[in-house]
């Protein structure tokens, strides 16, 4: 550090312990528990955790309790709440002003952070040489500016209704410090630091992940000192280690069997319900699939309730749309689609697939062929349709699923946000092989609605647009909707506080032993 | 001997290049990059394709190859893909524990399945089939049991109810003592599987050799029957059993995958599933250089062995 950063360090520390009183008082009273260390399951290896090429849920948990955006989302309700802006107001859903909180420090003595870092955070992502895959969540900006060190003034080309969604804490929302980033040079992803409640001590790859909580957190210091995550990769053997008493909390476990046995045994089966659905992707360039006729019929041929009743009654619900049921936007009336043979092989005969056709279901060979794919065949057979598993390993099926190169396949995307799930799945702009769009679905009624629900700033209107989007794509059905998942973190009984939230993440701050 | 080590030089000099170039275009040819295993459910094929574009994985393949070649020639095995971690220190971070795992295994094999095999050979030299249709019989079932399920079993038994073993936590080859604690019940599944196959060699090997002259002669002298066994049959049976321990060494380097996985063990079995899966192309590369390199070191001691139990073995 050079003399000048140094001095810089101390002003910022003096400041701080000047300023703030109440934070030294809480640090101490803290200090009773100073020991406290939760033992974590750690489901793979570890990815690296830098905001800007982040990806899968088990480092984006770590992500979550290292950075801040400037919202974040209540892990009990998902409703967005204040995170580094204290508040923000809006014209016209296309010009935002944060007003950041203040005195909130960085890990490891960076100092305060300011506007200058939002700016700065931003506006790596949106640098080409990033490479950052979320790149394109920020696009939208026009320009953004600091008028002082505690506003952000952000002006949209478009107007957003779902902004508060872009700068929570989740990918390309979390705010980073420049001089961290730049002393991390190309290790960045695993030198990571932030505002949040915990910060990374150390790391091996192959076996742990140490978090130890920021005394200066803004919310005042966590209750448990060290966070320490052990790489188990094996669910059978996670339930192990937890029924030993080696592992306190399990970050994910799913297998149904291991569940029940957990509950058996006594243990808290902390889980969010219906976080995700898996959709049946429909390639609609295919000639016999382009029909909405047989894209209905599928829909009505597989009976879900009883699929998930009969495999995995925890982990699965059935889902009846692409969109979740605790969306704030979801609508009740759009089209479902219950169990009914008959009315699926009338919409065959009609379409002229009175004796059926054979459906290439390409899926990944990474769990073999699953007792629901064992189902779905026998639930189409029914109908006359004939299923054929196509099973290739994960980095085929995702090259092959990214470029369109289907008849059907799954996808399940976590979303809080309702227009990433609309605008990802259903935009005309987002085809595969460029987004997500596998079905390729181009209907200019439902991309008008979409964009004017998007930026429409009357919350009634708003509503209305969000539930005609609705009724159209389960009308069209270029997407057919199988299971909602539910995610489960079992834990010792004394552990509290683990609230999962819908995107699978858990903020550590609330969590206690 | 000098000319034979630098034949045998030359000859893995030839083998490393060869395994090095055909993994090299073999990775490449499957289906699917690096990038590709990381798209996961919510990366668009744009924002893949930036990524793919900064790593160079968009350079022709000649080129890459080029690259790669000159870099091995200076000892720089580089960086994973994706999470830019230095592969050599991965590696040697994760070798000892499946080393540990291998020898581990490898004594225990020894220790029972020779001893057990000779015995089986015996009791059928002498015509008591029933010692040696039990032996034989054991050892077939232990075989047949797959690992992933015996590993469980192991799990349940000595972890979750008898609370002698952990079934996770850190491994570090600093702590020899909680090494010992971790390997144990992966040591004792791999063994289960490589008794069967060693003790039936052993058994008929030594079953050839009791039938051999020398033998009679032996017992002809009056030497009690152990002596007759274990110094002249066993001796003379030797080497079939060497060559099966070097292989099934070379073979539990890589066969230690599955029970990595399950005891949650950093090994280099893990490594290597991981990196397929990831299709990251530098550290299956590496991994598979070091597998030559260890074959190849572990088939030159076994002909150096050869020698001590057959000194006509001529190099």
């Amino acid at each position: 550090m050079t003399s000048s950063g140094r001095s810089r360090l101390y002003a910022a520390l003096l400041a701080a312990t000047l300023l703030s009183p109440g934070a030294v008082v809480s640090a101490s009273v803290a200090g009773a528990a100073e020991d406290k260390t939760l033992d974590v399951r750690f489901y793979d290896d570890p990815a690296g955790f830098d905001p800007a090429n982040i990806f899968r849920i088990e480092n984006e948990n770590i992500a979550f309790n290292v950075f801040s955006g400037l919202t974040t989302y209540d892990g009990k309700t998902g409703a967005i709440v204040p995170d580094l802006a204290e508040s923000w107001e809006n014209k016209d859903n296309t010009t935002w002003t944060f007003h950041l909180r203040k005195g909130v420090q960085w890990q490891k003595g960076y100092g305060e952070f300011t506007a200058a870092d939002v700016l700065y955070s931003y506006k790596r992502i949106l640098d080409p040489a990033t490479a950052s895959p979320y790149i394109a969540e920020l696009t939208g900006i026009e320009t953004m500016e600091a008028p002082d060190p505690y506003t952000v003034v952000i002006k949209l080309k478009q107007p957003n209704g779902g902004f508060l969604h872009t700068v929570a804490n989740y990918h390309q929302g979390q705010i980073v410090k420049k001089e961290a980033i730049e002393a991390a040079g190309d290790q960045v992803r695993w030198q990571p630091v932030g505002t949040g409640p915990y910060y990374l001590e150390s790391i091996d790859v192959n076996s742990r992940i140490v978090l130890k909580r920021h005394k200066g957190y803004y919310k005042g210091p966590a209750p448990i000192e060290t966070l320490d995550f052990h790489i188990i990769k094996d669910d059978a053997t996670a339930a192990i280690a937890l029924r030993n008493g080696e592992i306190d909390l399990l970050m994910r476990q799913n297998k149904e069997e291991q569940l029940q046995i957990l509950k058996d045994a006594g243990f808290k089966m902390n889980h969010v319900d219906n976080y995700a659905a898996t959709l049946k992707v429909m390639n609609l360039s295919d000639p016999i699939l382009k029909d909405v006729r047989v894209r209905q019929a599928i829909a009505y041929a597989i009976d879900y309730p009883a699929i998930t009743a009969a495999i995995a009654p925890s982990l699965q619900a059935p889902a009846y749309s692409i969109m979740m049921p605790w969306m704030e936007v979801f609508a009740k009336d759009a089209p479902r689609y219950e169990y009914d043979p008959e009315k699926a092989k009338q919409l065959l005969t009609e379409a002229g697939y009175p004796d059926g056709f054979t459906l290439k279901a390409l899926n990944t060979s990474a769990q073999g062929v699953t007792e629901q794919q064992q189902f779905e065949i026998d639930y189409l057979s029914q109908v006359g349709i004939k299923m054929e598993l196509e099973l290739v390993d994960t980095p085929t099926y995702n090259q092959r699923r990214n470029k369109g190169e289907f008849m059907t396949a799954t996808r399940l995307l976590p979303a809080i946000n309702p227009d990433m799930i609309l605008f990802s799945y259903l935009h005309p702009d987002n085809r595969s092989p460029k987004g997500l769009n596998g079905a390729q679905y181009d209907n200019p009624e439902l991309t008008a609605t979409i964009e004017a629900a998007r930026a429409e700033a009357d919350p009634e209107k708003r509503m209305e647009l969000y539930a005609k989007a609705q009724t159209i794509a389960m009308t069209d059905l270029p997407y057919v909707p199988s299971t909602a998942n539910n995610v489960y973190w079992p834990s010792k009984t004394n552990v509290t506080g683990v609230n999962i939230n819908y995107l699978a993440q858990v903020n550590f701050w609330e969590v206690d032993e | 001997m000098l000319v034979y080590s630098l034949k045998r030089f030359a000859q893995l000099f030839t083998t490393v290049l060869g395994v090095v170039t055909l993994v090299f275009f073999t990775m490449r040819m499957i289906p699917g990059d690096p990038i590709s295993a990381i798209a996961g459910d919510n990366l668009s094929g744009e924002a893949l394709d930036r990524m793919r574009s900064q790593m160079g994985l968009d350079a022709p393949l000649f080129v890459q190859y080029l690259n790669y070649l000159g870099h091995l020639a200076t000892f720089d095995f580089g960086n994973t893909v994706t999470t830019k971690l230095p592969i050599i220190g991965l590696i040697l971070g994760a070798l000892p524990v499946t080393v540990s795992i291998a020898v581990g295994t490898i004594v225990l094999t020894v220790l029972i399945s020779i001893p057990l095999g000779t015995l089986a050979a015996f009791t059928a030299h002498k015509g008591h089939r029933m010692l040696d249709n039990a032996i034989t019989g054991v050892a077939m079932v232990l075989d047949l049991m797959p690992s992933f399920w015996t590993s469980l079993v192991c799990l349940l038994i000595f972890s979750l109810t008898l609370g002698w073993f952990p079934a996770s936590g850190t491994v570090s080859i600093d702590d020899p003592a909680h090494l010992l604690r971790r390997i144990a019940l992966p040591v004792l599944v791999l063994s289960m599987a490589q008794v069967a196959t060693l003790a039936r060699i052993t058994r008929t090997s030594v079953l050839e050799v009791l039938s051999e002259d020398y033998v009679r002669t032996a017992r002809s002298m009056g030497w009690s029957e152990l002596r007759v066994l274990f110094r002249h049959a066993l001796k003379n049976a030797a080497l079939p059993i060497v060559t099966v321990i070097g292989l099934s060494f070379g073979n539990l380097l890589n066969g230690t995958v599955i029970v990595e996985f399950i005891f949650t063990l950093p090994g280099i079995g893990n490594l290597l599933v991981g990196g397929m899966n990831s299709r990251d192309y530098q550290m299956v590369q590496t991994l598979i250089v070091f597998y030559a390199l260890i074959f190849v070191a572990i088939n030159f001691a076994t002909d150096l062995i050869y020698r001590v139990f057959d000194p006509r073995v001529q190099f």
